[in-house]
């Protein structure tokens, strides 16, 4: 039931190439400065020399649309890092040593999972404060429960396998098994775990912006560009319309992407949606 | 059919009413962004409680419209030579809302409730003698005269027994507690009663059919004060564009505090009446003079000199506000013509200065917070201008209580800021001035104009006042601890069918006098 | 069963103590002060201290959290700092609120996905599966607070149908209560279709490969009896699962849409808190949002046998 082209992978696979050639031509070049205030040229509608408008303070929505494109990658990419290396080191210990360890390191992650992600992450960047790097260490440490429980479950299966028997047989230090042998088998499901979590990053990075914290405004993200267009919803309807799709669509290139990853990289994986 | 029953069915009839579109003639809503605290009034309160608050109950003195003040229970007021004895004669006829008439036993009963540190009253430290004086006793000679002995004479008495934030010092009814002192619910005298409080919904105020109103005019929290409407229902609605909305579809009839940015949308409307009136809160920038590269003053006076500050407020203000670069606020009597010189846009000099002081682009961070959009607006423009001098300032947003932590601790470069209205002139300069070791949220510690503040506070001779507010204000822009941009504007909308809101200096919403057809 | 039901739920209790530990601490971490956003910008210092010597603010940290756990040990969660309101009260008549947004929405979408997704499994790569899918996948992709403001435009402001603020109990007039929670119950339901489609339709081709159903399809039953039978309950046991899952993370988070809507929820109350910084109420709702995670999952658990034919026969 092989399919020649794998639709889902064609359709992600675009919309995340554009998003990143996005970002990438915003880091060099955009049509307006992104920061740029203009107060002789507030709230214009799309046209010629807007071709999507201008917010309240006069700047160009396309430029910063692009330049969101650019940081909201960045924030998603250094969250999901984060998570992964975060979450990851915790499950691999856990599930290596086992015994008080993992029942420790478990108690304390439980506690963690039993909060919605966002509210965690809201908690945390009160402390952390408002910054970028606040958010990406404020939902990076939200989201790093989830791989830790993903990493430790595969630990646990596999550690007792054969070839991992056999490392520790012909004497391989224990930390050298850990990363040599146990370590690797725990990047497919983790790829996959990171794909929707990149998506995950994006919406609750707009979501901590709705409800009033997030990546700093004056620098554009998505979702700062979406909460701020809120009190104009109804007048200057394409403040909020433009960052909305671009959110929307982002998340549909990931979801697509994932879904194609999924299935390459572990079939069975499939079944847990 | 039952107390409790009629209560639910009038309750039913309400919200369906909400939901058939405009309001029935008998009921006014108006819009909350927060539920407010408590019903007590000066206790447990912000400023959402002081204003519902401040249609229940109603004190001896109130502030007018220009911010000064008269009586409001009283019928007069004297003042002994010493400015240490305060006689109060009642009017006739006032009743509270259980009927019970108005005493001089009742003034002295709630005083002493106020005064009593378990009461938690606000305003207790400025009466007990660690603020503007000490409250030694309070006499009824006779049912309708009241006098108060203070310790010390200060121009400040009346209107500190006038502040909104002290509930006015609103005169209750002793039923207002249980037998235990415990606070049950506002007995006032004021033009509404309480009705029904749903936390975090609504809070529902009644037509008080007994009200004896002053004869003249609507006048800021005292004059004419007749409840038009049969209720009034403040709903809590804490985001700001769900309540435009509410507005637009007629959910709400009255919307308070709207944002300046909403202005222009809600005066294109032809189903919404805008009403803008200019307040005495002050927005600000303010400087930490004891930052290392903030001390230099020609470091401040560049940064002042950067900015064009009247095209910073006409968009921050939608034009509702202007320039003010004074602590008094243009609509005080006391903003005599001295005060309206400011620091002109004038990019040469400011590089000058900056070269002169060595400024070499250091990154200067500005603390601004979404709560309040204009704060961050402000902010967003000072950067965008400031650069233009060369001076590199970053914005960090924070969330409202982190900066209200880091204005009390002083701990900032520079701040977008907002004071509330001070409706006293000595109390404009003394919010922002004093000394930093003590008070460390103060920016100007100017000894001279420490020295002066303290002066104007004591006297109560109005030339003298006025000679040395102006003489702060030339002190204040060489020294520029902080830059003045604008006194606020209290916008409200109401629907066409609402007629006789307007706003006010104060800026509570005031709903009394207005009438929903 | 009671002793295992009992023995799941003291399992429980070193997760809370250590959500209320982590809770205290995070809180206090936060810079700011309730006493600060309570009185704003005309406090005195002395006003302040006297503020928070009253709510005994003043003491030193362990003392304030040793005083909180032993009254949390009874069942006291305080009250609000900033109404003085006993946060258990606040925190039931929100969550009142929050409960009959996510039980109507997560069940009707569970009642819509659930078909939609065996249909697609059944019909695999037909055009009918491929529309589901992409379907699905939109709604997964559309942000639930920018879908909600759409709604409340076009529904509220544009056409006027539905009132744009507003809040009645289900208990009280359940028509009225339905025309202001109509509007964030929809929003919700097309996001979690969404979500629950594509778990039910994976869930269902792997059933559908298994080797019963083959079997059962060999003995001749027809196909209508083979997907209800046999298909159905396997393939809803792990979407059960999800649901278990959504419904524990929604109830504390749809903060964003009771922002949206203005609807007085669990989630809105939790983050006001935070914002004004109102300990007692961060804590009790925080405690009270792991509590009822726990309390599902163990439903969940406890239920998921009758949703697992396989499980039962061991």
């Amino acid at each position: 039931m092989r399919r020649p082209v794998p639709l889902n992978a064609l359709i992600g696979g675009s919309l995340i190439g554009l998003l990143v050639l996005t970002a990438a031509v915003a880091l060099v070049w955009t049509p307006y400065d992104p920061l740029a205030v203009n107060l002789r040229a507030r709230m214009v509608p799309p046209g010629a020399a807007y071709p999507l408008g201008t917010d309240e303070f006069g700047r160009d929505v396309l430029s910063r649309l692009m330049a969101g494109a650019a940081s909201s990658t960045i924030v998603s990419l250094a969250t999901v890092a984060f998570a992964v290396v975060a979450g990851g080191t915790l499950g691999l210990v856990a599930g290596f040593l086992r015994g008080w360890t993992d029942r420790a390191l478990m108690a304390v992650n439980d506690a963690l999972l039993a909060f919605p992600g966002i509210l965690l992450a809201l908690g945390f960047l009160v402390v952390f404060g408002a910054s970028k790097w606040g958010i990406v260490i404020a939902l990076g440490l939200a989201y790093a429960p989830s791989v830790a429980r993903v990493v430790r479950g595969t630990v646990l299966s596999i550690r007792e396998r054969e070839y991992v028997e056999a490392s520790r047989v012909i004497g391989n230090p224990e930390h050298v098994t850990l990363w040599r042998h146990v370590a690797p088998n725990c990047i497919a499901p983790v790829a996959v775990l990171a794909t929707s979590m990149f998506g995950w990053v994006l919406l609750s990075e707009s979501a901590l912006s709705f409800l009033g914290l997030g990546v700093p405004p004056p620098a554009p993200t998505w979702g700062n560009m979406l909460a701020g267009s809120r009190p104009f919803m109804e007048s200057a309807v394409w403040l909020g319309i433009a960052p909305g799709l671009c959110i929307a669509l982002s998340l549909l290139g990931i979801n697509l992407l994932g879904d194609w990853l999924r299935d390459r990289l572990d079939p069975r994986m499939a079944v847990h949606a | 059919m039952s107390g409790r029953e009629f209560l639910r069915t009038a309750l039913l009839a309400g919200v369906a009413l909400a939901l058939a579109g405009p309001a029935a003639a008998d009921t006014l809503r108006a819009r909350l962004n927060a539920d407010i605290r408590s019903t007590d009034p000066g206790v447990n309160r912000d400023a959402n409680t002081d204003a519902v608050v401040l249609h229940m109950v109603e004190g001896l003195v109130a502030f007018r419209e220009d911010a000064s003040v008269g009586p409001l229970l009283a019928e007069s007021m004297t003042v002994s030579d010493d400015g240490r004895t305060y006689t109060f004669r009642l009017r006739e006829g006032v009743r509270f809302h259980n009927g019970a008439a108005l005493t001089a036993e009742d003034v002295a009963w709630t005083w002493r409730r106020y005064m009593t540190p378990e009461t938690r009253w606000r305003c207790l430290t400025e009466f007990d003698g660690r603020g503007v004086t000490r409250l030694d006793a309070v006499e009824t000679p006779d049912p309708r005269t009241v006098v108060f002995r203070f310790a010390r004479a200060s121009a400040l008495i009346p209107a500190t027994m006038a502040r909104p934030d002290c509930g006015g010092a609103g005169i209750l009814h002793r039923d207002s507690v249980g037998a235990d002192g415990a606070w049950v619910a506002p007995i006032g005298t004021g033009p509404f009663r309480m009705g029904e409080w749903r936390r975090g919904q609504f809070i529902e105020l009644l037509r008080f059919a007994g009200y004896a109103s002053r004869a003249e005019p609507r006048d800021g929290f005292t004059g004419g004060k007749r409840a038009e409407a049969e209720r009034v229902r403040f709903m809590v609605i804490p985001d700001q564009a769900a309540a435009k909305a509410a507005l637009l579809s007629g959910a709400i009839d009255v919307l308070t505090d709207i944002a300046n940015s909403d202005l222009a949308e809600l005066k294109a409307r032809p189903d919404v009446t805008v009403d803008v009136a200019p307040t005495m809160s002050l927005s600000t920038l303010l400087i930490q003079t004891r930052d290392p590269l903030l001390s230099d003053v020609r470091i401040r006076r560049a940064l002042a000199l950067s900015l064009d500050l009247p095209a910073i407020v006409q968009a921050v203000t939608e034009g509702t506000g202007s320039y003010n670069a004074s602590a008094i606020p243009i609509s005080s009597a006391f903003h005599t013509p001295p005060h309206r010189e400011g620091y002109r846009r004038d990019l040469a000099t400011a590089r000058r200065l900056l070269a002169e002081a060595g400024y070499r682009g250091q990154a200067i961070k500005i603390l601004a917070n979404r709560r309040y959009s204009s704060m961050f607006d402000s902010a967003v423009l000072i950067q965008a201008m400031a650069l233009e001098a060369g001076i590199r300032l970053e914005i960090e947003v924070l969330d409202w209580a982190t900066q209200l932590d880091r204005y009390t601790k002083g701990e900032y470069q520079l701040m977008s800021f907002s004071y509330s209205a001070r409706l006293d002139p000595s109390l404009s300069y003394e919010m922002f001035s004093g000394p930093k070791d003590t008070q460390p949220r103060k920016v100007w510690e100017n000894p001279e104009a420490l020295a002066m503040l303290a002066e104007s506070m004591a006297t109560g001779d109005a030339e003298r006042r006025t000679a040395l507010f102006e003489a702060m204000h030339r002190k204040l822009l060489a020294d520029v601890p902080l830059i003045n941009l604008y006194n606020g504007a209290e916008i409200a909308a109401s629907r066409t069918n609402v007629s006789g809101y307007r706003g006010w200096p104060a800026g509570h919403p005031r709903l009394w006098g207005v009438r929903a057809n | 069963m009671l002793g295992y039901l009992a023995r799941r739920l003291v399992m429980t209790l070193p997760t809370l103590l250590l959500v209320g530990v982590t809770v205290f601490v995070m809180m206090r971490l936060v810079p700011g002060d309730p006493v600060l956003v309570m009185l704003g910008d005309t406090a005195t210092e002395a006003d302040i201290a006297d503020m928070r010597a009253a709510l005994g603010l003043d003491q030193p940290l362990p003392v304030q959290f040793a005083l909180w756990l032993s009254r949390v040990a009874v069942g006291d969660l305080g009250a609000s700092i900033t109404n003085g309101q006993p946060v258990f009260w606040l925190i039931l008549e929100r969550f009142e609120v929050s409960a009959s947004i996510v039980l109507v929405a997560v069940a009707a979408a569970a009642l819509i996905a659930v078909p939609l997704g065996l249909v697609a499994a059944w019909k695999q790569n037909s055009t009918a599966d491929l529309a589901i899918v992409a379907g699905a996948t939109i709604l997964v992709s559309v942000p639930s607070f920018w879908l909600g403001l759409l709604l409340l435009l076009l529904f509220g402001l544009k056409l006027g149908w539905l009132p744009v603020v507003g809040f009645v109990p289900f208990s009280e007039n359940f028509a009225l209560a339905l025309s202001f929670l109509v509007l964030p119950i929809v929003t919700l339901i097309m996001i979690e279709v969404g979500v629950l489609t594509r778990m039910s339709r994976a869930a269902a081709i792997e059933v559908l490969r298994l080797e019963y159903v083959t079997h059962a399809r060999a003995k001749g039953l027809p196909e209508w009896r083979v997907l209800l039978r046999h298909v159905l309950p396997n393939a809803f046991a792990p979407t059960w699962t999800l649901i278990g899952l959504i419904l524990g993370n929604l109830l504390g988070g749809i903060a964003v849409l009771e922002t949206v809507f203005t609807l007085p929820g669990l989630g809105r109350l939790l983050v006001d808190g935070i914002f004004a910084r109102d300990y007692p109420v961060v804590q009790g709702c925080l405690l009270f949002i792991a509590l009822i995670y726990v309390i599902v999952n163990l439903i969940v658990d406890l239920m998921y046998p009758l949703f697992d034919p396989r499980v039962t026969a061991e």
